[in-house]
């Protein structure tokens, strides 16, 4: 069984989406935009990789959100493959409506909006925590309640929006399955770096087989990625550096769905 | 006074070039897809050339290698136009002393920023309000956390 990493023009992570696939075991391909539908059909799973997906036109995810490749995603999601958006994938999950999915719309009911204050783009190392009972989402399932996972963000526009009521929803029904917080695993207003409604960092589908996650795990999957990595701390000991980390139990995860 | 002044491109614009392939394949029956940057403001006593004069020296709006501005007549979305306000974000109204790249803008009470998209079912013949809503639903605007003006 294999994992389709998605790859439309401007996408800019699938080379490292598709290592940490690799390195939790999975049989993962790269999937162009003008790849054969059928052979797109035959993967297992998808994952749709951080970038810039058309140059964000129009806004960030929408127009990748109508790819010939999204009725794919669209048909696999329906049928209950594990789908995963990660940051720009993590938008187009929204604009497409494959997350919520509140009342079986296809419609976006919610986005991924500028960054508050004032839109600026933010890099920054946080950590995530697991807020929602890890059998509410297949990809999660293997995660302990409550995980801590650390990821880097990388975005504009990763402030969750919607109305009052559908906020209301996502949170009653369980939908947002991550919050930021700090490494102690607190979800502290200071933590979350956009502005998110909720301080949501993640959201899943009402089925539960789709996650739409803004920060990048797999920037942090490997020791030597930390921003404190450095050559004098790997001398002698270069395999410590070349250790897994936090990030890739999202792709653990994953792998556990994909062979459930 | 509300004066409303928009900035579009001159030379040709892949964004709404995209849009406009995207919203074709999509079964929306339009020609030709225009988009600018509009910025309504609520001036005090400034005339349409001043507010120009400011607004065409602001670097970060105003490129005269590949930018238009006008004045509009109008200060509201015309035919075949939707106009896209993004909510919340701090960067689309501003009321008492506007800034607008670091600097105030002089007599200018209240500044709004849209998107304006003007669709056209043929050349020079905007799009019907059934096509601009439906092109609006579609692609143009995520009422999320956006609101569309037409």
């Amino acid at each position: 069984m294999s994992v389709g990493v998605l790859v439309f023009p401007g996408t800019n992570s699938e080379e490292e989406t598709l290592r940490a696939c690799w390195a939790v075991g999975l049989e993962a391909h790269l999937v162009r935009w003008n790849a054969d539908l059928d052979e797109v059909r035959a993967h297992a799973a998808y994952v749709l990789p951080g970038g810039f997906a058309y140059e964000d036109r129009v806004r960030a995810g929408a127009i990748a959100a109508h790819d010939r490749l999204m009725t794919v995603v669209r048909e696999g999601a329906a049928a209950g493959k594990p789908v995963l958006g990660i940051c720009n994938g993590a938008q187009v999950l929204l604009e497409s409506g494959l997350v919520p999915q509140l009342d079986g719309s296809t419609r976006a009911q919610a986005g991924f909006a500028p960054n508050a204050p004032l839109g600026k783009f933010r890099s920054t190392h946080v950590h995530v925590k697991l807020v929602i009972p890890p059998e509410r989402c297949a990809i999660v399932a293997s995660l302990a309640p409550g995980a801590v996972v650390p990821a880097w963000a990388s975005h504009a526009e990763g402030r969750l929006a919607a109305q009052p009521d559908v906020l209301e929803r996502l949170e009653r029904e369980e939908l947002v399955a991550f919050v930021y917080c700090d490494a102690a695993g607190r979800a502290v207003p200071e933590a979350v770096p956009n502005g998110s409604a909720l301080g949501a960092a993640g959201l899943i589908n009402a089925r539960g087989n789709v996650l739409a996650l803004m920060p990048h795990p797999e920037r942090d999957a490997w020791t030597y990625m930390h921003h404190d990595a450095t050559r004098e701390r790997a001398r002698g000991d270069a395999s410590a550096m070349l250790a897994s980390s936090g990030g890739i139990a999202l792709f653990e995860g994953l792998a556990s769905a994909v062979r459930a | 006074m509300i004066r409303c002044v928009e900035v579009l491109l001159a030379i040709p614009d892949n964004e709404a070039w995209t849009a406009l392939a995207t919203l074709q394949r999509l079964g929306i029956q339009i020609a030709e897809l225009e988009r600018g940057d509009l910025y309504r403001c609520d001036v005090e006593d400034v005339d349409a050339e001043r507010l120009v004069e400011t607004l065409s020296g602001i670097e970060s709006i105003f490129n005269p290698n590949k930018h238009v501005l006008r004045v509009r007549e109008d200060d509201g979305p015309g035919p075949g136009e939707v106009w896209i306000d993004e909510r919340g974000t701090g960067t689309t109204a501003q009321r008492g002393a506007v800034r607008i790249a670091g600097r105030t803008l002089a007599g200018v009470r209240a500044l709004e920023r849209f998107t304006a998209w003007r669709l056209f079912a043929a050349p020079n013949r905007p799009a019907g309000p059934e096509v601009t809503q439906a092109a609006t639903e579609t692609l143009l605007c995520n009422p999320a956390f956006q609101e569309a003006i037409v």
